[in-house]
């Protein structure tokens, strides 16, 4: 059997899992079984959030590693939900090689994926539930469903302009939504500035990454569950920064 | 009947909504789509029900975690899915503004007070969730597992 594919095909799987927003341990554990399916008796595996590392050592007694480091990415259920699949597929099944390299590499084209459209909506209409739950009317409502769709056109096409630092972003669209609502507010459209602004802000707040994060530390996995919890945290501060802008500039008028 | 439809209803139906924009946002096409929604909506009414303070929030993760991990072993899907997008009702985006609006104005009291209870807020998510979640995969395998083998 030709152990560098099958190398190469395991961190690739690991790849996608992590890209996807798996847990630390689903990773770990999927590409492990993977390994074992093929017939490996003890391959080793690390993960982190931005780095996989896979060692394996062939019957022959010759030890292969491969590290591939993964950059910042967002959360893909629908992906997640197909590499598992198809872990769980390879591992039952255990077809040649050439095949499971074409099943990954199809993972990706074929998984659906909402248009850009569709995702701005939905950036769009969150907000706009979410106000009446925080005691908005349907003034406010409207309010936050500009304010969303304002900062979720921040997020998916302000990349370029805002560069690829998380914090930066972060502050940069918590900033926009605080502006955007006073705007909105102080020309007579919403009624309450505080509801619409912390329905606009929702779409920013760290839920994913602190649910995350417990995850993690639940699961044993202390190193990221760290670098999540850190993550969170400093998110919630980028927002606060943000949306400190907008406050301010609301005391001066 | 018309403040149930007021207080209850119209709310849940408001986060059953909104946490449908959120399946946009993740990409959970198809049947995922409902049930997270639906997982925000029940999140919403036990906090309602429970009083709307920290430990209703607790509540409310606990049950979300036992809902989401059997939704998942139901449809043989990651747990993490269902659960992100049902706790987003109850994440403390308003502590967080609160606190900002109160330190900007150099309330440091109120400041202090409002930081704490996000905290607060934020803890008894991850806890009231995890905890729940751990525990019925420990009597999940208990019962369908006896030998202790995965």
């Amino acid at each position: 059997m030709d152990y560098d594919k099958l190398l190469n095909i395991s961190v690739e799987l690991g790849c996608r899992l992590m890209s996807s927003g798996a847990e630390i341990y689903r990773v770990e554990e999927s590409v492990r079984r993977l390994l074992q399916a093929y017939g490996l008796e003890s391959p080793e595996v690390f993960a982190i959030p931005n780095c996989v590392i896979v060692s394996i050592t062939t019957p022959e007694g010759h030890p292969i590693t491969r590290m591939r480091r993964i950059g910042a990415h967002g959360t893909d259920i629908e992906l997640l939900e197909r590499c598992n699949d198809l872990c769980r597929r390879l591992c039952v099944l255990r077809p040649p090689l050439e095949e499971a390299q074409s099943g990954l590499s199809a993972l990706t084209e074929h998984t659906p994926q909402y248009t850009p459209w569709n995702i701005l909506l939905g950036y769009g209409i969150a907000p706009a539930f979410f106000s009446p739950l925080f005691g908005g009317g349907i003034a406010d409502s409207v309010c936050a469903l500009i304010g969303g769709l304002a900062v979720g056109f921040c997020l998916l096409y302000g990349s370029r302009l805002m560069g690829s630092n998380g914090f930066f972003r972060t502050a940069i669209c918590s900033a926009v939504a605080s502006l955007v609502s006073l705007l909105l507010v102080h020309i007579g459209l919403g009624h309450n500035l505080d509801t619409v602004t912390i329905s606009v802000l929702m779409v920013l707040v760290p839920g994913v990454a602190l649910t995350n994060a417990m995850r993690e530390i639940m699961a044993g996995d202390i190193i990221s569950g760290l670098s999540r919890a850190a993550d969170s945290i400093l998110t919630a501060a980028a927002i606060a920064i943000g949306s400190a802008v907008g406050l301010a500039i609301s005391q001066i008028f | 009947m018309d403040t149930i439809w007021l207080n209850y209803a119209l709310p849940c139906l408001c986060a059953f909504l909104a946490c449908a924009g959120f399946t946009l946002v993740f990409n959970i096409h198809g049947g995922g789509m409902l049930i997270c929604s639906l997982g925000g909506a029940m999140c919403w009414l036990i906090y309602l029900l429970a009083g709307s303070t920290i430990f209703a929030a607790f509540l409310s993760a606990a049950a979300i975690g036992v809902f989401s991990e059997v939704m998942a072993r139901l449809r043989r899907c990651p747990v993490t899915g269902y659960l992100l997008v049902a706790l987003l009702p109850l994440v403390p985006g308003g502590g967080i503004y609160y606190a900002m609006s109160y330190c900007v104005a150099g309330d440091i009291q109120r400041f202090l007070d409002t930081l704490l209870h996000t905290f607060g807020m934020a803890a008894a998510l991850a806890v009231g969730a995890m905890m729940t979640a751990s525990l019925f995969r420990a009597v999940y395998m208990h019962l369908y597992h006896p030998k202790g083998r995965k």
